[in-house]
């Protein structure tokens, strides 16, 4: 559910960025930052750098524009990858009206990239989500690597059908519009009140 | 029960008149998502949408430490630092209200104000249902095709 406040006049979606560490979510998160209007996206904050190891995530707000007399609002979060920091991942991860899996094509991180999915769905889960009807998008990310890992290959291990899957050199901006069109498309249209 | 004086519908009356009685410079109110609800006193200084994404943070990582020593969640949080100081504290199950304040001597009155703005911010908050309200004024169709348009024209490929 985003946060709705009639007083406000406001409409807010939470989506958030998840995956293993290093797989590119900050990287998405820049690129989409760098190439909005000014006048629609807030500051970023970017809170999981090497001096900031103790804060939790990457953050900017972004005004989608007004529709129907309501501001609407993409609030867009990345969780930190590192394993010490599932509780915050946790954190970051509830109420979120969408997730990117923001996946790590080098075939040495195959495994990360499913475990790092696991513990997202049962996070998801535990929340209370049903994970088969909830909006989420699949980014095989640095596909510029050596040898990348195949298309379809984390959807068969993680038994995943219909997910909207992009591929990207994140670093390039390649393919990072679109996955997050196709989040924020699914998302709005699962929206009802 | 008595009058307060925080007896509003209205969020951000209640702030109001919690900034007037308590001295505090900002008071905010937050979702536990991080975004703002309402704000009152002094902004300007302030990056209101960073600062709400980052106390949700904060508080719930504060709520994992709670657990780890038994209790569901710790309600209340303060920090003091060298000229200005936080109250925070948990309104219902998902909102958070934030007061900002430089006297530390008054620390009394704040939590004083702070807990009767709280019952109000609960109140306000039970009385409300948002999607009741927007459903009114919104159709939902609507908003789709227009949320969708604006989504193909912001995300375009670059
Ligand atoms: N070669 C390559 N490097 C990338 C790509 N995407 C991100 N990176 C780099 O990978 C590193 C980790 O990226 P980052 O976004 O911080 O990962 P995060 O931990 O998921 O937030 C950075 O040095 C990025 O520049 C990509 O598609 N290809
Ligand atoms: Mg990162």
């Amino acid at each position: 559910m985003p946060h709705i406040s009639y007083q406000n006049r406001e409409i807010a979606f939470k989506l958030v960025y998840y995956g293993p560490g290093m797989s590119g979510k900050t990287t998405n998160l820049i690129q989409i930052h760098k190439s909005l209007p000014k006048d629609l996206r807030g500051e970023m904050l970017n809170l999981d750098t090497e001096e900031e190891r103790t804060l939790f995530f990457d953050f900017f707000p972004l005004e989608l524009g007004n529709v129907e007399g309501y501001a609407v609002r993409f609030n867009m979060y990345t969780v930190p990858g590192q394993v010490y920091y599932e509780a915050s991942r946790r954190l970051i991860l509830q109420g979120a009206d969408g997730v990117v899996f923001v996946a790590d094509s080098q075939p040495q991180r195959f495994d990360e990239n499913l475990e790092s999915f696991h513990s997202m769905s049962e996070n998801l889960r535990d929340f209370g989500i049903d994970f088969e009807r909830y909006p989420l998008a699949l980014q095989y990310n640095k596909r510029d690597c050596v040898d990348p890992i195949p298309i379809g290959s984390l959807e068969k291990e993680l038994g995943l059908n219909g997910v909207p899957v992009v591929e990207a050199v994140a670093n390039q901006g390649t393919g990072v519009m679109e996955t997050i069109r196709n989040l924020s498309r699914d998302v709005v249209q699962r929206f009802q009140l | 029960m008595a009058e307060t004086g925080y007896e509003s519908d209205d969020p951000r009356v209640i702030l109001e008149t919690l900034v007037d009685r308590s001295g505090a410079i900002t008071t905010l109110l937050i979702t536990k998502e991080g975004t703002t609800v309402a704000e009152a006193g002094q902004t300007d200084y302030l990056n209101t949408t960073a600062m709400a994404a980052l106390v949700a943070g904060m508080f719930s990582a504060t709520r994992e430490v709670a657990r780890m020593v038994g209790e569901r969640q710790f309600s209340i949080l303060l920090q003091q630092g060298e000229s200005r100081h936080i109250h925070i504290s948990l309104i219902g199950d998902s909102e958070m209200m934030v007061v900002v304040f430089e006297d530390y001597q008054r620390i009394g009155r704040v939590r004083h104000e702070a807990r009767r703005a709280g019952e109000g911010l609960a109140k306000a908050q039970a009385d409300r249902n948002d999607n009741q309200q927007v459903a009114q004024d919104l159709s939902v169709p609507e908003f789709k095709e227009y949320a969708l348009n604006l989504i193909d024209r912001i995300f375009a490929d670059r």
